[in-house]
């Protein structure tokens, strides 16, 4: 009957969240800068939680695990991209921001389709960001669906339990926009924080007497399982250009790109940027515990890597509240990661995609109904692709991945590059869309190991600047509104 | 001003025309100081692939992740808090 007290811990935890992301947006006009940007006016504790609970995703705290219990120290990645992610807005996150204000932008399909002047360059980039998001909202909802399942003991299967946070993620994102993204983040954020460390320091020293002792057994028994290279579980270019990839990639998806928008000053963004690092050494305790497991159980046993989190506290005995309280942790980060994105794909669905193929402008009032459509859409796509998506459909959605690192040239030339036209940038990101598709689905070599997103980024970048060179410049007199 | 444009080049342009000097390095520095930091961390294996000394708890790469990016969080500090007095001129 344990199962019932740790699963009121999550009903109470649902609860609270789905009232405060409702209410957050209450008594707000309704309106498309308001839906997608909060009014332009959010401050630095909601933005820092708004941008962490982004990162701190189910891949982070069941998936964190799961690398550092089988890949070692390929899990360190995770630790230097969440840390480094944000450096480059530092670039143009502020000029995004002035931007947005002066010309009304809330996506960054906007941004860039307005600088090269392409309708189709808005429909190419809400394409492959998409994509890309429904892969990110299944991962996130699979991660949902695991929790439920472990907390009821195997009552709540894996489509209900991936329906359960579907309905509560669309519930708050439909009535409180990203507004009621930000409040829930503040709080799920500091909650799955404190967890995490309580579970990691206490794992380590209830085990092992501290994490020392832990590094030190593991050391002993698996050599190379704290190393990288030859013999280990990631080859050297493998982990230098996943890192590499995921900073430059990072700060381009758009629902991170978009939330430049959200910030009430420059000077809330640039703290946001400086404080962004802490959300790394919060990694740290994550990891700990996947490392603690090591010991504890053979690979064959566990089944899976990301079964480490659940397997670690079952067999601790664990009070069932507490039990509840880790698992809601767990939701936390799924769910935190979730309606960001979800929030995100029905804005730039509605804004970058169905108003530029209708060839006329939305009211307020129409383009507001129309991104609360494609959130419920949008959670709903995700919904199926989580309970039926086949192989092919999974490695579609995984090329997108390194696809948004193709934005990159894009940000760059609207900034700093006059010169780039708009034949430059669509030939640009459409070679490096589809060289990175290419190699993802096997039809060309993946080069020494080198992640596809960054091939595709070099290719990127010299056609756009060929292009660009060969091609009539744009007029200076619209170029130069976007560079400083 | 239609002059001052019809004066700039396509070239790359990072820095308005306006910025000093003194600025201007400041930015470079720290655009190099980053850059390194991100090499660094993506090429840790070339010093730090060791699980030994273990560090603050930490196994030896681990502890030099780490260490980087709290040199980062200071480097981001320093950068703020040199900036943020033109940004309330801006503002």
């Amino acid at each position: 009957m344990s199962w019932i007290a740790t699963m009121v811990v999550i009903i109470l935890y649902l609860i609270f969240v789905l009232f405060l992301g409702s209410v957050a947006g209450r008594g707000r006009e309704s309106s498309v800068v308001e839906y997608i940007a909060a009014s332009r006016n959010l401050g630095f504790i909601v933005m820092y939680f708004l941008m962490g609970g982004a990162i701190f995703s189910a891949f982070a705290y069941i998936g964190g695990p799961g690398w550092a219990y089988s890949k070692g120290a390929a899990s360190f990645y995770i630790m230097g991209y969440c840390a480094l992610g944000l450096l480059p807005w530092w670039l143009w996150g502020p000029r995004a921001a002035k931007l947005g204000i002066k010309y009304q932008y809330v996506t960054q399909a906007q941004l860039f389709a307005d600088r090269f002047q392409s309708k189709a360059l808005s429909v190419i980039i809400a394409l492959v960001s998409i994509l890309a998001f429904i892969q990110y909202i299944t991962l996130q909802m699979k991660g949902s669906a695991y929790v439920f399942e472990i907390a009821s003991g195997g009552r709540i299967p894996f489509w209900a339990g991936a329906l359960i946070a579907y309905i509560v993620v669309v519930l708050y994102v439909f009535f409180g926009g990203v507004r009621g993204v930000a409040w829930t983040n503040v709080f799920q954020g500091s909650f799955m924080v404190v967890m995490a460390w309580v579970l990691g320091i206490y794992f380590a020293y209830s085990l092992y007497g501290g994490p020392g002792e832990m590094f030190r057994q593991i050391a002993e028994a698996k050599p190379t399982h704290l190393l990288v290279g030859p013999g280990a579980k990631m080859s050297y270019a493998a982990f230098a250009s996943a890192l590499l990839v995921s900073v430059l990639g990072f700060a381009m998806w758009p629902h991170l790109f978009m939330k430049a928008y959200t910030a009430k000053s420059e000077k809330v963004l640039k703290q946001t940027i400086v404080m962004y690092p802490t959300f790394a050494i919060f990694l740290i305790p994550v990891l700990f515990i996947g490392f603690a497991g090591i010991q504890q159980v053979t690979p064959d046993v566990l089944g899976a890597p990301d079964r480490i989190l659940p397997w670690m506290f079952t067999h601790m005995h664990f009070h069932p509240i507490l039990v509840g309280l880790i698992l809601a942790a767990a939701l936390a980060a799924a769910m935190s990661t979730q309606d960001t994105i979800t929030h995100a794909a029905g804005s730039i669905f509605a804004q970058d995609l169905v108003e530029i193929l209708k060839k006329e402008k939305h009211t307020d009032r129409e383009a507001t109904m129309w991104i609360r459509i494609s959130v419920v859409g949008f959670g709903l796509i995700s919904y199926l692709v989580a309970i039926f998506g086949g192989q092919t459909l999974v490695a579609l959605l995984l090329g997108a991945y390194g696809s948004i690192v193709q934005l990159l040239p894009l940000a760059a030339a609207t900034f700093f590059w006059p010169r780039a036209t708009r034949a430059g940038a669509i030939c640009g990101i459409l070679t490096g869309v589809i060289y990175n598709y290419l190699i993802v689905l096997n039809v060309i070599p993946k080069l020494w190991d080198i992640h596809a997103g960054i091939q595709g980024l070099v290719l990127n970048i010299i056609v756009l600047i060929f292009v660009s060179l060969a091609t009539k410049p744009m007029d200076k007199k619209h170029v130069f509104r976007f560079t400083v | 001003m239609e002059n001052d444009l019809e004066k700039r080049g396509y070239g790359i342009t990072v820095f308005s025309p306006d910025t000093p000097p003194s600025v201007k390095t400041r930015k470079i520095v720290f655009f190099i100081l980053f850059c390194l930091i991100i090499l660094i961390q993506a090429f840790y294996w070339l010093f730090a692939n060791s699980a030994t000394p273990i560090i603050l708890g930490m196994p030896f790469g681990m502890f030099f992740i780490a260490l980087f990016i709290a040199i980062e969080f200071v480097l981001l500090l320093i950068l703020y808090f040199l900036e943020v007095d033109e940004m309330n001129l801006e503002e």
